[in-house]
């Protein structure tokens, strides 16, 4: 065969030239965790605002000390909001930099079989921020800190009630986040006596949704609930905006997500509701840690899961005085037995879901606040 | 470390069969396939299917092979009317369709969750074993295609898919039945790319509609653009250079200490640098095909 070996050579070269640079980098004496984040695609905002509660995080480590006496660090790679890149990136914190302890991702789709992967390694998974209900099943070493949908489904169901909305309009994204909450949503809130009028799954990254919105403000309901990802829910909000649909009030499924693309003037007047996010002084001196250290607020709720997520790694890292997934995964257990974190008191079951997650009413003033 | 080289070269390996499935297709004979995914997304289904009924993974395999060849079929016979442009458009659609039932069709594919605990195969074997099998598999399976896809390039059957690529209507007075030629080149190229998606399926223990989203199509492009349209050896240099720049760029951040953020941007900013300078300097990619000049 004509396979020039010339034309192959540079290109594994390079591979394995740079994959032999991280190798030494490795050596440096830190101890390390990871973390899959999107940092490119729809997410990327969501992304950006949690990789900042990681440096926050490893910053107040080192501060204290680090880990088994050696500098502490979070070695974060991007997902792109796919999974394949987001396995490729797991694989290579667990295989290359040895890392206990993996945190993210964003959206369930690419969580799930991430987390997968993960279990079978036997390295510890931390879920901080997908919310799907099959989060509870993926197995021994897998970890829970953020509510996930079946509660946040029966909360925005019975807050939505309580706002004295009877007939909504539905819209959510077509995937495994958009289809549980749609679902979920409709479960709960029939059971409460309402109705919901219509229902629309919008397909991801379209550049308009106005006939979405259409459809929905046909059944002329009392209020339109929706949950969508930052970028795509800017269009939905500025489209909603012009066709005069934001006459009837709007509510969030996970507000501060939904928002976090839109601009201010657009979502104004906006309810809804969030996984809880600071609670307590624990969190009120990490919201002022932030906005001190990045002279802005956070954007979205998951960043204080993160950093509870990160923190309870390094304590649990320093309890077991090891970075075997096993000693690591029995001091997370006994660590979460009643850990004060910044998202509120964290206590795991026995299938290493926390008990009782936090969850926020809201409305949008210029910024996401407290109703 | 050595695992990590083990599944980048596994991936690039299998990305290396749906590009010589796609070589075979926009290469030789000229069609702008730009729903190529499909026939991946097909055998991943496929596997992920029937294994969950009880099947083994053979089956699974040959029943995506299959499904993709008829989904081969019915595309070159849908869009014969059509222009080529139009017809890859059209592509395009089918692909986005197939998604789309992915997604919506929750009782045969799990809807927007997928598929996951597909079996890995080789499992059996002791680690390190069972991935470098894997890796073996795989490469073996690029060997096999590459060869036999270069054979059948050189021979009559590649010859007149180059004719119709260049001549169409010369190569229909010269006898050569158009619509079978396209019919056959595209049923053969999915069925490559349906095995490679079969074998991602287990490489991943899932799949789910993500799989199939358009760019993946385009990255396939990009990877046999980057190559050599038309040249084997220069779609296996493709792959390799887009995988290599794929997996290097978060060591590269290691490396030289910049901020994980701008690492993702890298990534994408690196293929789409690499795609400008081929197109810019070496159009016909980095192995461009040869063609053969016949002596007067």
């Amino acid at each position: 065969m004509r396979f020039s070996i010339r034309s192959v050579l540079p290109g594994t070269s390079l591979a394995l030239a740079l994959a032999g640079a991280g190798f030494a980098a490795q050596a440096q004496e830190t101890v390390q965790m990871g973390a899959v984040l999107s940092l490119t695609g729809a997410n990327a905002t969501v992304g950006e605002d949690v990789r900042r509660a990681v440096g926050l995080a490893v910053d107040k480590v080192n501060e204290q000390g680090g880990v088994l006496g050696k500098k502490f660090a979070v070695v974060i790679e991007d997902s792109g909001g796919n999974p394949t890149t987001a396995l490729n990136a797991a694989r290579k914190l667990v295989s290359v930099d040895k890392v206990p302890v993996v945190i993210g991702e964003y959206s369930s789709g690419i969580t799930l079989p991430m987390a997968q992967y993960l279990v079978k390694e036997g390295v510890t998974h931390i879920n901080i921020a997908s919310t799907s209900v099959k989060i509870k099943d993926l197995g021994a070493t897998a970890f829970n800190l953020i509510g996930l949908e079946n509660l946040g489904n029966k909360f925005s169901a019975a807050d939505t009630w309580a706002l004295g909305y009877r007939k909504v309009a539905m819209i959510a994204p077509n995937n495994a986040y958009g289809q549980g909450v749609a679902h979920g949503f409709k479960e709960e809130f029939e059971k409460l006596g309402g109705q919901v009028v219509t229902e629309v799954l919008y397909t991801a990254g379209q550049s308009t949704y106005r006939r979405e919105l259409q459809q929905m403000s046909r059944s002329n309901p009392d209020a339109y609930v929706y949950t969508a990802y930052g970028q795509e829910s800017a269009v939905l909000n500025r489209e909603a905006f012009e066709l005069g649909l934001r006459k009837t009030p709007w509510y969030a499924i996970l507000l501060s997500m939904s928002l976090s693309d839109t601009p201010a003037e657009i979502a104004k007047g906006q309810l809804g509701m969030e996984v809880g996010s600071v609670y307590g002084d624990a969190g009120k001196a990490y919201a002022a840690a932030f906005a001190a250290k990045y002279k802005e607020g956070m954007k979205t709720s998951y960043t204080g899961y993160a950093y509870d997520a990160v923190m309870m790694t390094a304590a649990a890292i320093n309890k077991a005085k090891s970075t075997q997934p096993a000693a690591v995964q029995a001091a997370l257990k006994d660590i979460g037995k009643g850990y004060v974190g910044v998202t509120g008191p964290i206590t795991f079951d026995a299938d290493r879901q926390r008990i009782d997650p936090p969850y926020a009413k809201l409305k949008y003033d210029g910024k996401v606040v407290p109703r | 470390m050595s695992d990590f080289l083990i599944s980048s070269f596994t991936i690039a390996g299998i990305y290396a069969l749906m590009a010589l499935g796609l070589n075979l297709q926009a290469g030789w004979s000229g069609l702008l396939n730009f729903g190529h995914i499909a026939f991946a997304g097909l055998g991943a289904y496929a596997t992920g299917i029937v294994i969950q009924a009880g099947g083994s993974g053979w089956t699974g395999a040959l029943v995506g092979v299959g499904l993709a060849m008829a989904l081969g079929w019915a595309v070159a016979r849908l869009g014969r009317q059509l222009g080529s442009d139009y017809w890859g458009i059209a592509t395009l659609a089918i692909a986005e369709i197939l998604r789309t039932i992915a997604t919506n069709e929750g009782w045969l594919t799990g809807g927007a969750q997928g598929i996951s605990a597909i079996p890995s195969l080789f499992d059996g074997l002791p680690r390190p074993w069972n991935a470098v099998t894997f890796l073996g598999l795989v490469l073996a399976v690029v060997a096999v295609a590459a060869l036999s896809l270069r054979r059948v390039a050189n021979g009559r059957f590649g010859r007149a898919l180059r004719l119709m690529r260049e001549e169409p209507q010369l190569a229909a007075c010269m006898g050569y039945d158009l619509k079978s030629l396209k019919t056959r080149a595209l049923m053969a190229g999915a069925a490559v790319t349906a095995l490679a998606g079969s074998l991602y399926a287990h490489y991943m223990s899932f799949a789910g509609p993500d799989y199939m989203v358009a760019s993946e199509t385009f990255l396939l492009w990009t990877m046999v653009m980057i190559g050599g349209m038309g040249n084997t050896a220069g779609v296996l240099v493709g792959v390799l250079l887009v995988q290599a720049a794929y997996s290097a760029v978060p060591f590269a951040k290691d490396w030289f200490g910049f901020g994980s953020d701008l690492a993702g941007a890298l990534r994408l900013g690196l293929i789409g640098l690499i795609l400008l300078a081929c197109l810019l300097w070496r159009s016909e990619g980095l192995v461009p095909e040869k063609l053969r000049k016949i002596p007067a």
